[in-house]
């Protein structure tokens, strides 16, 4: 499967997929800002308060119920972080005609698209006061939440920590003390700006209806003239702090998160050896942490290790019972020794590259995976194709890897321990 | 092999039973670079209670067998599994829930290989005491992972303030202390009475040769002795009523977290039947409870419920129940609303929120269709209750706004309604 790029205006492109093998179609419309303290909140609440209407929907109500006829068409509004960038992405995936047996309701559905990106709901020229104040208290709500998932909370904290000074550690979710200053103006003021200043990117998969899907972006957006893009993130390469951060919560499971940086930027050709790397060490069932910590000395259930691309960091979880804080990190210690010193088969090579070429071919067998992969080239500057990518990999040898883990350096411990325990490790 | 067609939906799904007893289906997904395989037992965390096979009196094992079992059938005595199937470019896992333990691999290539592997490994168990003992350790922060998250806890106890015996009410994997209770002979036994092929199916999707599928899963799937014995069951009495018609807990959490139950007492079916009870209800719950329903935005303006509201049906033979979940401060009112409601539901329950939710459903499993995942593991849950997946627009196509309505009063009961509440522990400094 080809997909074709086509710029329709400065930092405005549509990459479209045409192919037959899914029932449903798959538009994303993605706008990329800057992740920043300044928007980041507000970023966070415009998804809210964009799905309460449209123009020709003013409610929640109508708008839904329009989806549901259009044979519950699936509208999605998010904004996430990548790298640090704040995405705020709109999607719409519909089933193809030739399945439901209603033909030609493609128009419908995307004029539907464009209005809830383009035509929101509005008091005069700001968006209804009335959603905004609901939506902000159900941002506020949102971010409280944080703590419910204490796995993912943990690995947030452990960025926060590691990144201080940097905008990666900004959390993407927003920050309830800066909830309070927004109102339908300062939101909708903030929107015209971000539609009229951001890359837009579109992306396609689905059968080919003929139809211009560019023509659901407005035309004063096809001409606009001056378009900020987001630059590339830095890379720190030395760990800054050599932190230990522990923190003590009524929960029964201690989790242990280790930040490391890599310092390996993603244009260069040793960051195949840390990808490798990495799932040799961390990466699934298969690696050296899962066999050592879970399977010999059963001290996990989940143990895992992820490379964050656009920053080079590598970031390791666990889930341990509090007292075998220590031991648990001495193991890690020793894996990632043991990669430095060669201590890993030729077939834990091979494993590795069949398992992230497994993933990576799989990725056309979804259009979202399609979607968030062909948009992820574009952010990275990546115009290689899937097969290159793969053959890349193939190539990487044990020094590659060798040499791209011995620049991986540990920078901050992140611990969730238990209430009322006395910090006394090993005590068996 | 047989071939079953459907025709609205253009697909098609091949039927062998093996010799051995093995029933194996093939559904073909031209196009698709991913190849899923998905072989499971059809017993569960809610077979606790049975007469082994070949045995005369019941035995009880303790909680979280089917669940430590299919850990343990991971070990083999001189390959490591996870090592085998990834150097043949698979991705292995299992999992465990009420009614069935799968043991599942996708690959792109070397798809047979990795097949025959799997009908393998299921089919020889490899326990010790040492290997059994280790694996406690793993499970115990397996089950002490999810006591720590309140989404699962508010869910549990609401199953456990609905029923009084049935052992949905407890936890898929056990307690800490139940698991440590677990015998290397416990674990034989469970694997001899339901890992037998009578009580298996096997299911592959994707795009493949399907005589070579056959003959591959005919070569690995082993001889087992010919038994006419039916593996006995016990399921306790439950009755119709509810236990408790609240529960509550403190954890940590941001705000309060609620799931209202209602107990279902219409059960026994199976086959379409099953399959329409299930639809026509998950149908009712859209209607009452999505974003689009009249209902939910009362709740949702006036600030009583937000975005994580939302409702389902599951049920199977023994057992059923609607799950209405979400976050509240005031998760009571949220409560004595829905019942207000229950009584005089005219409002909601309209003929053109019907045929919407509908349209709604048939788009919903068309795109399911693009995913060889959901189409195996769809396959493999109606299965068990004698449906086959590819008719299920047909049925869906079959219901009647009549049928919304006799389910609604039949169903939907104060009486039968419990709440299960988890408060912050923490006082936190916006209330």
């Amino acid at each position: 499967m080809e997909s074709i790029r086509k710029e329709i205006g400065k930092g405005l492109s549509i990459s479209s997929t045409y192919t037959d093998k899914f029932k449903s179609n798959y538009l994303g419309v993605y706008i990329i800002r800057p992740l920043d303290r300044s928007e980041v909140t507000m970023n966070s609440l415009l998804p809210m308060v964009l799905e309460r209407g449209t123009k020709n929907h003013p409610g929640t109500l109508e708008l839904k119920r329009k989806l549901e006829d259009l044979f519950g068409s699936n509208l999605n509004i998010s904004a996430s972080r990548r790298g640090e960038r704040q995405v705020i992405k709109f999607s719409i995936e519909w089933a193809d005609g030739r399945y439901t047996g209603e033909k030609g309701l493609d128009r419908e559905i995307l004029q539907m698209f464009k209005e809830v990106i383009f035509e929101p709901h509005l008091e005069g020229d700001s968006f209804s006061g009335k959603y905004v104040e609901q939506e902000k208290n159900n941002l506020i709500t949102r971010i409280n939440n944080k703590i419910n998932d204490k796995r993912s909370y943990s690995i947030n904290r452990c960025i926060e920590e590691m990144c201080r000074g940097e905008r990666f550690s900004i959390y993407p979710g927003g920050y309830v003390e800066d909830v309070d200053q927004i109102d339908g103006k300062v939101l909708y003021d903030h929107y015209r700006k971000v539609l009229q200043t951001s890359q837009i990117e579109m992306v396609y998969t689905g059968h080919d209806n003929h139809f211009n899907m560019e023509d659901i972006i407005p035309a004063e957006l096809r001409e606009r003239k001056v378009v900020t893009f987001v630059p590339r993130e830095t890379i720190i390469e030395k760990s800054q702090n050599r932190n230990q951060v522990r923190e003590k919560m009524p929960v029964t499971q201690g989790k242990l998160v280790l930040g490391y940086r890599a310092g390996i930027p993603y244009e260069d050709k040793l960051y195949n050896g840390l990808l490798l790397g990495n799932e040799i060490f961390g990466g699934g069932p298969n690696s050296i942490l899962f066999r050592n910590v879970r399977e010999k000395h059963s001290l996990a259930y989940y143990v895992r290790s992820n490379i964050i691309k656009h920053k080079s960091i590598v970031l390791l979880d666990a889930g341990i019972e509090f007292q075998n804080y220590q031991k648990t990190v001495d193991l890690i210690n020793q894996g990632l020794q043991d990669m430095l010193n060669g201590n890993f088969s030729d077939e834990d090579m091979e494993i590795a590259k069949k398992s992230v070429r497994t993933s990576s071919e799989s990725i056309i067998d979804s259009p979202q995976l399609m979607s968030e992969f062909i948009f992820g080239k574009i952010i990275a500057n990546d115009d290689r194709s899937l097969e290159e990518m793969i053959r890349q990999l193939e190539e990487v040898t044990r020094e590659d890897i060798i040499l791209a883990m011995g620049k991986v350096n540990l920078d901050t411990i992140y611990f969730m321990d238990g209430l009322n325990r006395e910090v006394q490790d090993e005590s068996n | 092999m047989k071939v079953i067609r459907n025709e609205n939906l253009r697909e098609e799904i091949y039927h062998q039973e093996l010799d051995n007893g093995i029933n194996l289906f093939y559904f073909p997904k031209k196009g698709f670079t991913k190849k899923y395989a998905i072989f499971t037992t059809n017993y569960g965390s809610t077979v606790n209670i049975f007469v082994p096979l070949g045995e005369r009196e019941p035995v009880e094992l303790p909680e979280g067998i089917a669940h430590f079992l299919e850990h343990k059938l991971f070990e083999e005595p001189d390959v490591d599994l996870f090592q085998k199937f990834s150097s043949q470019g698979a991705y292995v896992n299992a999992y465990t829930n009420f009614n069935q333990t799968s043991y599942l691999f996708y690959s792109t290539d070397n798809f047979y290989e990795n097949l025959d592997l799997l009908v393998r490994f299921v089919q020889s168990p490899f326990l010790t005491d040492e290997n059994v003992e280790k694996e406690k350790g793993i499970i115990a922060q397996e089950i002490q992972m999810y006591q720590d998250n309140p989404k699962w806890v508010v869910f549990f106890n609401t199953l456990k303030a609905m029923y009084h015996r049935h052992p949905v009410r407890t936890d898929i994997a056990g307690t800490v202390e139940s698991i440590y209770r677990i015998t290397k002979e416990d674990l034989e036994t469970s694997y001899r009475t339901f890992y037998n092929p009578g009580n298996m199916v096997l299911f592959v999707v994707g795009d493949l040769d399907k005589d070579e599928v056959l003959k591959t899963v005919e070569k690995a799937g082993k001889e087992y002795p010919t038994t006419s014995d039916v593996v006995e069951r016990i399921v306790q009495d439950e009755p119709d009523e509810i236990l408790l018609k609240s529960i509550e807990e403190r954890m940590m959490t941001s705000k309060p977290l609620f799931h209202i139950g209602v107990k279902d007492t219409e059960l026994g079916q199976s086959g379409r039947e099953a399959v329409k009870k299930d639809i026509t209800t998950n149908i009712i719950l859209d209607m009452l409870f999505t974003n689009s329903s009249e209902f939910y935005n009362e709740l949702y303006s006036e600030g009583l419920v937000d975005s994580t509201f939302g409702a389902y049906f599951t049920g199977k033979k023994t057992y059923g129940h609607s799950l209405i979940a979400g976050q509240s401060d005031k998760p009571q009112e949220v409560y004595n609303r829905i019942m207000e409601m229950f009584g005089d539901p005219a409002r909601y329950l309209t003929k053109e929120a019907f045929l919407r939710i509908k349209k709604k459903e048939i788009g919903g499993f068309l795109t399911g269709f693009n995913s060889i995942e959901f189409i195996a593991n769809n396959l493999t849950d109606l299965y068990f209750q004698d449906f086959l997946l590819i008719d299920y627009l047909d049925v869906l196509n079959e219901i009647k706004f009549e049928d919304i309505i006799n389910r609604f009063k039949s169903h939907f009961n104060e009486d039968r309604s419990v709440i299960s509440i988890i408060w912050p522990e923490m006082e936190s400094d916006n209330n």
